[in-house]
């Protein structure tokens, strides 16, 4: 049979697999904690305390049980080594600027932020972004156009 | 004399251990929310009988570690690390998506370490000042929460709706706790549980539902990009204050000052709020960007920390969102702490420790959480997420989260525990989803429903 996917609780899972984790969990959980509520309540004097310990007993089976689960079902996600492409970089600034309106002058940086950001090579990109700005400042559009023409190397206005 | 103090410090240190290491664990786990995870453990440690420093420094530095590591998920993978950290996703998916999430991720660290510090010693001044009071709401208390929880509930997403809920819902808790009584059983730990792992109770339940599971149907899997590692300095132990500039750490300690003196707010409500404080006076993008992300983790921080310790101290009741849940066990937790609405009288933290000692403990706490949540999220992040992405299924954290409520339902009431939870889950987060009617809000509604109603029907009686 086909594995069926349902969102629950933020992720996906597997329904059957996710039937037989419950099944596990509760085995597992409840499990420790009767049989150490068992064995505790004739060695501890209090009947309290051996509750009380039962209880962690409990608690140290849910994580059994997650344990177990986590063994026999992989996460069902789909897991990607991905650095943001350099080239898409210019389009975030557009992005920012329809957030936050004008992105600001370097200017205004304080030396710590400008070492940053040449760390980072992130200088050039705001540096080209705002020498766009710079040239043809006729509609908002059009700098947006230009931002992305300079950050891809035929800018050519320094 | 000397001899139990160092006993007691140790002690303190051991639990605060325990809690930073169980919790920066935790905070890894994405959508692992604060009430659902550090109320019911808090729980245990209180009822297994650890002294109250240890249980103080047990909970601080939790909260402490979990509010460090949930950056990991949130700027590594993209995905919220818990409810605190979800004001946090704008600038951190900006961030991710200009390439340099792991200058997000030390940033939100660093600034949850000068916030952490600057919170502690504001609380205990903010609680010193209010803790003239402390009296007078004492004896008012049964008022104070009813006025509380309408006050919570309208700031809520539900507002009025939300307000008006208050009422069937206050009447289902003291139904369900008729009932229990007439068996000699009586409840308070299955209705913590049962309103903070309600969202999960009513997703099984929707998936048992034809029509609601056609809508959680998934064609396949989610993508996760995990952002490769960057690791741009040297040592172990970076200073945090040359992870941030200047004005970045003048920004976090002003927010954090702010946020620990309100402590009534929603905690979620303030790191937004302060974001944009911080972020309407920073020009420049990026600077904003990092300016805000590093305030708004300060401020995830230092909420937190004010909203469990001036109620602590002030006048032990729970009268912050904080305090009214993942905290709660702090202030009750039967037959160990109690709140007695008609006496006004209470048996807990508040009685157990000075304010020296919630001074002194709460720095240890914050400290110890900082020297292993710090240098384990700046050196092992990439791991970390990698590992938990990889190898943690999403069924293991439910078939956790379903063993928990089986073992604490029935170790506290048998049967009746197990439903109770069951019955106050299923409401409660239905009631949250549909009508806005927050977890906090349900915390509120239960104290109503135990300290204001009895003293409503005595008013009515009398």
């Amino acid at each position: 049979m086909k594995s069926e996917l349902f969102e629950v609780w933020g992720d996906t899972v597997d329904g059957r697999h996710l039937l037989y984790s419950i099944g596990i969990g509760a085995a597992v959980s409840l499990g420790a904690f009767f049989i150490a509520q068992h064995l505790l309540v004739g060695w501890v004097d209090s009947a309290q305390m051996a509750r009380a310990y039962a209880m962690l007993v409990g608690i140290v089976g849910c994580l059994a049980g997650g344990a177990i689960s986590a063994l026999l079902f992989k996460p069902k996600r789909h897991v990607i080594e991905h650095l943001a492409d350099p080239a898409l970089r210019a389009k975030i600034l557009i992005e920012l600027q329809n957030e936050y309106g004008p992105l600001g002058s370097l200017a205004d940086l304080p030396p710590a932020t400008i070492a940053e950001l040449r760390e980072m090579d992130l200088y050039e990109l705001f540096a080209d972004y705002e020498k766009g700005l710079g040239a043809p400042a006729k509609s908002p559009a059009a700098t947006a156009t230009v931002g992305v023409g300079a950050v891809s190397g035929n800018g050519g206005q320094s | 004399m000397i001899v139990p103090l160092m006993d007691q410090i140790l002690m303190a240190l051991g639990m605060g251990i325990l809690g930073a290491v169980i919790f920066a664990g935790i905070g890894l786990i994405s959508g692992s929310d604060e009430t659902t995870t550090l109320a019911p453990l808090t729980l245990l440690v209180v009822l297994l009988g650890v002294p109250a420093p240890g249980v103080l420094t047990f909970f601080l530095a939790g909260a402490v570690a979990k509010h460090m590591t949930h950056a990991v998920p949130t700027a590594l993978l993209g995905i919220p690390g818990d409810t605190m950290a979800t004001p946090l996703m704008r600038e951190a998916n900006f961030l991710r998506n200009l390439g340099v999430p792991h200058i997000a991720l030390r940033k939100m660290i660093s600034g949850a370490v000068i916030a952490a510090l600057i919170a502690v010693p504001m609380a205990v001044l903010f609680a010193l000042m209010l803790a003239p009071f402390g009296d007078m709401i004492k004896q008012a208390a049964p008022w104070v929460f009813l006025l509380a929880a309408v006050a919570i509930a309208w700031f809520s997403k539900g507002r009025l709706a939300a307000v008006l809920t208050l009422i069937p819902f206050v009447m289902i808790i003291v139904g369900l706790q008729t009932m229990t009584a007439q068996f000699g059983v009586k409840l308070s730990v299955s209705y913590f549980l049962g309103i903070a792992i309600g969202p999960l109770i009513a997703a099984l339940f929707s998936l048992l539902a034809p029509a609601e599971r056609e809508t959680m149907r998934r064609q396949q899997v989610r993508t996760f990009s995990l952002s490769p590692d960057v690791k741009s300095w040297g040592g172990f132990f970076p200073n945090p204050l040359k992870v941030l500039d200047s004005k970045q750490s003048l920004w976090t300690a002003i927010t954090a000052v702010i946020s620990s003196a309100t402590f009534v707010f929603s905690p979620v409500a303030m790191t937004v709020i302060m974001g944009e404080l911080v972020g309407s006076r920073v020009k420049h993008v990026y600077h904003r960007l990092t300016t805000v992300i590093t305030a708004r983790n300060g401020v995830t921080e230092s909420t937190y920390l004010a909203e469990a310790l001036i109620p602590l101290i002030a006048f032990g009741l729970p009268l912050s969102p904080v305090a009214a849940g993942p905290a709660a066990p702090l202030f009750n937790a039967p037959p160990r702490f109690s709140v007695d609405a008609t006496t006004g009288e209470v048996n807990n933290l508040h009685s157990l420790l000075s304010t020296w000692e919630f001074f002194g403990y709460g720095l240890l706490a914050v400290v110890v959480a900082i020297l292993i949540a710090y240098p384990f999220t700046m050196n092992y992040a990439h791991r970390a997420a990698s590992y938990v992405s990889r190898k943690i299924s999403h069924e293991a954290v439910i078939s956790t989260f379903v063993g928990l409520i089986l073992v604490i339902g029935i170790w506290e009431g048998g049967l009746l525990g197990l439903l109770v939870i069951v019955t106050i889950g299923l409401l409660g987060g239905f009631l949250s989803r549909f009508l806005g009617f927050n977890i906090g809000v349900q915390f509120m509604g239960y104290y109503t429903a135990v300290l204001s109603v009895p003293a409503l029907v005595a008013l009515m009686n009398a």
